[in-house]
């Protein structure tokens, strides 16, 4: 390159290179995303295959290779982009690349390769239809595919140093700061303090002369953000453009780029970037001609968080240690060496050549009023597509979260999103559709920072993300001000007992008052904004702290120390799974019942119909491989092993009290087992004509066997039970009577068994059921009510129960499934609705019935409406929404309306005790007492339609509570955190084992099988299989249970030398 | 000169006087710990913070280290000040407990609980011997190592510093460690460490060599944590 002597000379120049590039005119081109991010992802390899095929076969004249910077969609690194027609093939393997540019030679699109969205079959064959780019303006980001960072000539072929040319034409100071003070452009670096006024006192400071200085601020150290090294890595002759307009605007003649030592791609690239510039004659000793001088030079930071305070980088600058000092003087007055400095952010003066080659008033046309332009965002964490995102100022976090962002990459729903890193704070799910800009986000209580984005579902627990941001703070904080080093360390402390189950109310006291102190009295930026992550989470889920500290449940199940081994911690009933896991792969069968049955009374129910959560909380499947099949060991065991091996262990200290329990099902009779072991007299009191309750109303013999569900209660019923049938509340007995009979304390658990209606015109019509009536008839009394054509309403299981009875009625035609939004919503467990079309049948989603059609009073056909999926409502789901014109009638014999179940509580109500206004019982949750003395309730009657599980837990609990009662106790259970204790040796699992082991499925019997009977669908695992199932279990509890076994061999080994 | 509000008080300091100097000349107490007049103002204990400005942009800064500015609104005592520098005192009591000093602040604030964990330290990091070895003995044979928790005084790597003369400065103006004697006669080194009513560290041949911030106290054998 020869160097440049005159404006003129560069002009020139520039025209040259874009008249050059305009002759090539359109080649074909594989762009490969090469920054730091894609290298870890091997695009190294890729770009190693590319070369040597184009080698190989001969294509250097037909095929061109750009090897760019990060792009920004990191999720799908390593990928290519083909131009021109902009072709994305993602997560490329290296033998995948001689298929690509076959395709690309053809001018076709590989359809396999292309991208695609995650779980879906709609390929993008432009790389601007992906929803990822859709809604970004990648004025900075865009550029960085257009480049190769090493080569000069790209980036003025791209427009660059066009602004330079601008500015050296007539270089004129005050043009220049009034330009970038019209563009409205504010500091990237997250405080947002309006460039163009710094730079006006930057330029004011100081006698005539006098050597001023201009800094990049490159040092990122925010956990999960990057785009300073992208931008670096990718674009560096931008930084150095906005660098020689800074510099020539407030008159200095040197600039600094202080970045981190960590990023050496970044600074290679610089370097060579810098070089270049030189060769050029761009940078040095009277630039082109002019009389100007400008130079850069490159600061390598240690890796110290706090550098990137100004003050204190401007030390580190100066050789000192990097320690902030107050301000003022502010560093535009007295900065590096005492002299004039202004320092920006990375990406602030990646925007000022757009600034002065665009003109401030387009500039100022991107985003909002006070916040122009557009910011570069990294969205990370629980989303599907992480990656650098460039938006324009006032975009809704909702629309980066999932538009852009995809969603969540997990099971969990979104919950909440970090912004600003350990400076910043949270926005939460509800607050999403917040406008981005400086002075919103400080509103929310976080700040915009950097633009590192940290996406959090359920499984994040935001104690513990205050908690690691404090724990990054007191390393990093850099100990000069007293209250930001103690400060941070005590805040750290209190969250570190909170988390470990050691919290108390007066920590969360003490956290807000130190958290704010903190804030206030600090001397720089690090420490005056350390508290945000305390104070945010404190703000929008003080919840979860207070769950932690009353409670001592960690929701997400992430603090160890409340969790323990997670399948026990999500067992409402608090069962070992873990534990008879452990024993069933020993083979001691009965040693596992006795686990189960001490904790559940309902053991083989409960093996058929439990919706699992020890399993959505396995660590196994969390990991990435298929959590272990619980229930079906469960199952197994249960099967096995005799009811007698466990004997349950009784007291006597009822004192002669008698209690009255309204309701025989899962909650009842738990409640009545457990009362009875105490030492009460216990009468069940049962509406229907035998006891279970839903067990047996409700869930088809298909599911659970009617004379598994008779053992498994006429084992409960003791001497001291009393089980009175037919004997119905309001009807049969009253409260008050039940009192005057001597009963001491009542509980009430009388299920949810009215079904909600459908509020459409002919509900009333013959033909049309309620789930509930449809289930009870045919259960109960043995009536088949369906025939011909057959459609359920609704998707839950009592919808999918209903359907699977029906198609095992006589006379039965077809049986559909209609369901308002999409299969992935439906509430009913998976393998149900599997079973149910396995067994033929329909199920059609996305409609909602608007009306029933008679003739003479019977039902002829239901019409129904299509929906669409709108927006999402507060649980992250999609509402439908109804398509107006889309109405279309089915002909149906018979409609089952299966849509909810609310608590049928006249009869409560009555006897003056408070029910919501959808029937429901209103207790205290922690006590389960209701509004009158005595009387308790749980169950489906207290939370509405749930599930198996919860029932029997509220029953367990109900006990206990009306035991303290009677005592004359609190009533108050003091909350307890059960973590392992008991030592199971651990099975020795081969690596080869672990990685060829795979979930045991349980089997089924055969289709054919089923029909027009109840013969149980579900079969038990074989012994070997159950068995090879329960040495995939992780063994979370040998982390609290192993006696420490190496501590011994140490000072074994020790003593024999002696 | 320049006109301030100090309080309500509208007072007149010269240019370059921070606002603690200006506070003190006209009354107003403030306490500091790291403060002192023959060293350059570090701003480190947060004792002395005081509010200036009025409505949303009222803050809090450290008076050693701010300079006065024209019209500058400033409150020594306000509500938010005595609030924080009792947060301040409260956490330099459940660090260092044993300072006489520190005991005697927590005294005049009022502070009569601490409700975090209890800590031994004998040193809050002030700086004032680090400042005291450099600005008065033009030494430099100490300094701060490390950062955030593991921030410490001392000479690189431990070695015992060639520049270091045993002045005792560095002990003499340290406000926390009351263990370590503050006289360099052995008559008069009584320091309330140990209960001894004749101090064996009096007794000691090398009573000359003990006086160094940097080692133990092993004249009277209470070690330095």
């Amino acid at each position: 390159m020869r160097k440049l002597l005159s404006v003129d000379e560069f002009i020139d120049f520039r025209r040259r290179v874009h008249d050059e590039a305009t002759g090539r005119g359109e080649e074909l081109t594989l762009v490969v995303c090469a920054g730091t991010g894609g290298q870890a992802s091997g695009s190294n390899d890729v770009i190693r295959v590319i070369k040597r095929y184009i080698l190989d076969q001969g294509l250097q004249e037909r095929v061109r290779l750009r090897i760019t910077g990060c792009q920004g969609f990191c999720e799908m690194d390593p990928f290519i982009v083909v131009e021109p027609g902009e072709h994305l093939y993602p997560q490329v393997r290296m033998e995948d690349v001689s298929r690509i540019i076959e395709a690309a030679l053809d001018g076709r699109v590989d359809e396999e390769l292309i991208y695609r969205e995650p779980g879906e079959l709609k390929p993008y064959h432009h790389q601007g239809d992906i929803p990822f780019f859709g809604k970004q303006t990648r004025t900075l980001l865009g550029n960085n595919q257009k480049l190769d960072p090493i080569r000069i000539f790209d980036y003025v072929e791209q427009g660059g140093y066009a602004a330079l040319e601008k500015v050296l034409a007539n270089p004129d100071p005050e043009w220049i700061i009034n330009e970038v003070k019209a563009s409205g452009l504010r500091g990237r670096g997250g405080a947002g303090f309006p460039t163009g006024k710094k730079w006006e006192l930057g330029r004011a400071s100081g006698k005539r002369g006098v050597q001023k200085y201009v800094v990049c601020n490159a040092d990122e150290g925010d956990p999960g953000a990057y785009m300073d090294r992208s931008l670096l890595e990718g674009n560096p002759h931008a930084i150095i453009e906005g660098l020689l307009i800074g510099g020539i605007a407030i008159g200095a003649a040197k600039g600094f780029v202080y970045v981190r030592s960590e990023y050496p791609l970044a600074i290679k690239h610089l370097l060579i970037a810098l070089r270049q510039a030189h060769e050029l004659g761009l940078l040095g000793e009277d630039i082109l001609g002019t009389g100007l001088s400008f130079d850069v030079e490159i600061v390598r930071g240690a890796g110290a968080f706090v550098c990137g305070e100004e003050t204190a980088l401007m030390r580190s600058i100066e050789g000192k240690i990097g320690e902030p000092r107050q301000r003022p003087p502010y560093p535009v007055r007295k900065g590096i060496d005492g002299k004039p400095t202004v320092i920006n952010n990375v990406e602030t003066w990646a925007n000022v050549p757009v600034v002065i080659r665009e003109g401030a008033a387009a500039f100022a046309k991107v985003g909002t009023p006070t916040s122009t332009g557009t910011k570069i965002f990294s969205l990370v964490g629980k989303v599907k597509n992480t990656g650098l995102v460039e938006v324009p100022m006032g975009i809704t976090v909702d629309e980066i979260v999932y538009d852009i962002g995809g969603g969540p990459s997990g099971r969990g729903r979104i919950k909440a999103v970090q912004t600003g890193g350990p400076s910043g704070g949270c926005i939460p799910a509800s607050r999403f559709d917040l406008a981005i800009d400086y002075d919103s986000l400080a509103e929310a209580g976080s700040i915009m920072g950097s633009g590192g984005m940290i996406v959090m579902d359920e499984d994040t627990c935001m104690v513990d993300v205050a908690k690691y941001f404090m724990n990054f703070l007191k390393d990093e904080s850099c100990g000069k001000c007293f209250t930001c080093r103690k400060g941070t360390q005590r805040m750290y402390e209190l969250l570190d007992d909170i988390t470990r189950g050691e919290g108390t109310p007066q920590h969360l006291e003490l956290l807000e008052e130190l958290a704010l102190a903190v804030a206030d009295t600090t001397m720089c930026g690090l420490g005056q904004t350390a508290p945000n992550p305390v104070l945010s989470t404190l703000r929008y889920f003080r919840h979860e702290y207070e769950r932690h500290i009353l409670d001592k449940r960690c929701d997400a199940f992430v603090c160890r120390d409340l969790v323990g081994a997670p399948c026990r911690a999500a067992c409402p009933l608090g069962t070992e799974a873990w534990r008879y896991v452990a024993l069933l792969e020993k083979g001691d069968y009965d040693g596992a019942y006795r686990v189960i049955r001490e904790a559940n009374p309902f053991p083989s129910v409960c093996a058929r119909v439990c919706h699992h959560p020890c399993e959505d909380k396995c660590r196994a499947g969390i990991t990435g491989e298929a959590a272990v099949a619980i229930r079906a060991l469960k199952r197994f065991v249960t099967d096995r092993v005799d009811a007698a091996a466990y004997v349950p262990v009784g007291a006597d200290n009822g004192g002669g009290k008698r209690v009255a329990i309204i309701g025989a099902g899962p909650a009842g009779l738990t409640a009545a087992h457990y009362l009875s072991l105490a030492g009460y007299g216990v009468t069940v009191f049962e509406a229907a004509d035998r006891p279970g309750g839903m067990l047996v109303s409700g869930i088809p013999a298909y599911r659970l066997p009617r004379d598994v569900l008779e053992n498994e209660i006429d084992a409960l019923l003791d001497e001291r039970v009393t089980l009175k049938l037919d004997a119905a509340l309001g009807r049969d007995v009253t409260i008050d009577g039940l009192f005057e009979k001597g009963f001491e304390a009542i509980f009430l658990a009388t299920g949810a068994h009215r079904s909600r209606r459908l509020d459409v015109p002919g509900e009333d019509a013959k033909g049309v059921y309620p789930s509930i009536e449809f289930l009870k008839s045919f259960n109960l009394r043995g009536q088949n009510l369906a025939r011909g054509r057959v459609g359920v309403v609704g998707g839950g299981n009592s919808a999918v129960d209903a359907a699977r009875v029906a198609v095992r009625q006589k006379g039965v035609a077809s049986v559909t499934i209609y369901y308002r939004r999409t299969r992935a919503e439906m509430p009913a467990y998976a393998e149900e609705i599997e079973g149910a079309l396995d067994e033929g049948v329909e199920l059609v989603t996305l409609v909602s019935p608007v009306a029933v059609e008679q003739k003479k009073g019977r039902l002829t056909a239901v019409k129904f409406i299509k929906n669409e999926l709108g927006e999402r409502d507060a649980s992250g789901r999609r509402r439908p929404v109804a398509v107006p014109g889309t109405e279309y009638a089915v002909p149906l014999d018979t409609l089952v309306v299966a849509i909810s179940e609310e608590p049928e509580t006249d009869a409560v109500a009555a006897a003056g005790i408070d029910v919501s206004k959808w029937g429901a019982v209103q207790v205290n949750p922690a006590t389960f007492e209701t509004n009158r003395p005595g009387v308790f309730s749980g169950g489906d009657a207290v939370r509405g339609p749930n599930t198996v599980v919860e029932a029997i837990a509220d029953g367990k609990k109900a006990a206990v509570v009306i035991d303290r009662y009677l005592r004359g106790e609190d009533l108050r259970v003091p909350a307890d955190v059960r973590l392992p204790e008991v030592f199971v040796e651990a099975a020795e699992v081969s690596e080869e084992e672990a990685a060829e082991a795979a979930r045991a499925e349980p089997r089924y019997l055969a289709i054919e099988k089923r029909k027009k009977n109840f013969a149980e669908v579900e079969l038990s695992l074989a012994e070997g299989a159950a068995r090879a199932e329960a040495r995939r279990c992780l063994r979370c509890d040998l982390e609290f249970t192993q006696p420490e076994r190496e501590a011994e061999e140490v000072v074994a080994v020790g003593e024999e030398q002696a | 000169m320049i006109t301030l509000t100090l309080n309500g008080l509208a007072v007149q300091v010269e240019e370059g006087t921070t606002l603690l100097e200006a506070a003190r000349f006209y009354g107003f107490p403030i306490p500091t710990l790291c403060y002192n007049d023959g060293l350059r103002p570090y701003g480190a204990c947060r004792l002395c913070v005081v509010e200036i400005g009025e409505g949303p942009r009222a803050k809090l800064v450290s008076s050693c280290t701010y300079p006065a500015e024209e019209g500058l609104k400033v409150r020594t005592a306000s509500e938010r000040v005595l609030k924080a520098r009792r947060m301040v005192i409260e956490l330099l009591l459940a660090s260092c407990p044993q300072s006489k000093v520190i005991q005697d602040l927590a005294s005049a604030h009022d502070v009569r609980q601490q409700r975090f964990k209890q800590e031994y330290e004998d040193c809050i990091l002030c700086g004032l011997c680090v400042r005291m070895c450099e600005q008065q003995m033009m030494a430099k044979a100490i300094g701060f190592r490390g950062r955030g928790e593991s921030r410490s005084i001392g000479t690189p790597f431990d070695i015992k510093s060639e520049e270091c003369r045993l002045c005792g400065g560095c002990i003499y103006i340290c406000p926390a460690c009351q263990l370590r004697c503050t006289f360099t006669e052995p008559e008069r080194a009584i320091c309330g460490g140990c209960a001894n009513i004749s101090p064996p560290c009096v007794e000691k041949e090398q009573f000359g060599d003990m006086m160094c911030y940097m080692e133990p106290c092993v004249a009277c054998e209470i070690e330095k944590k």
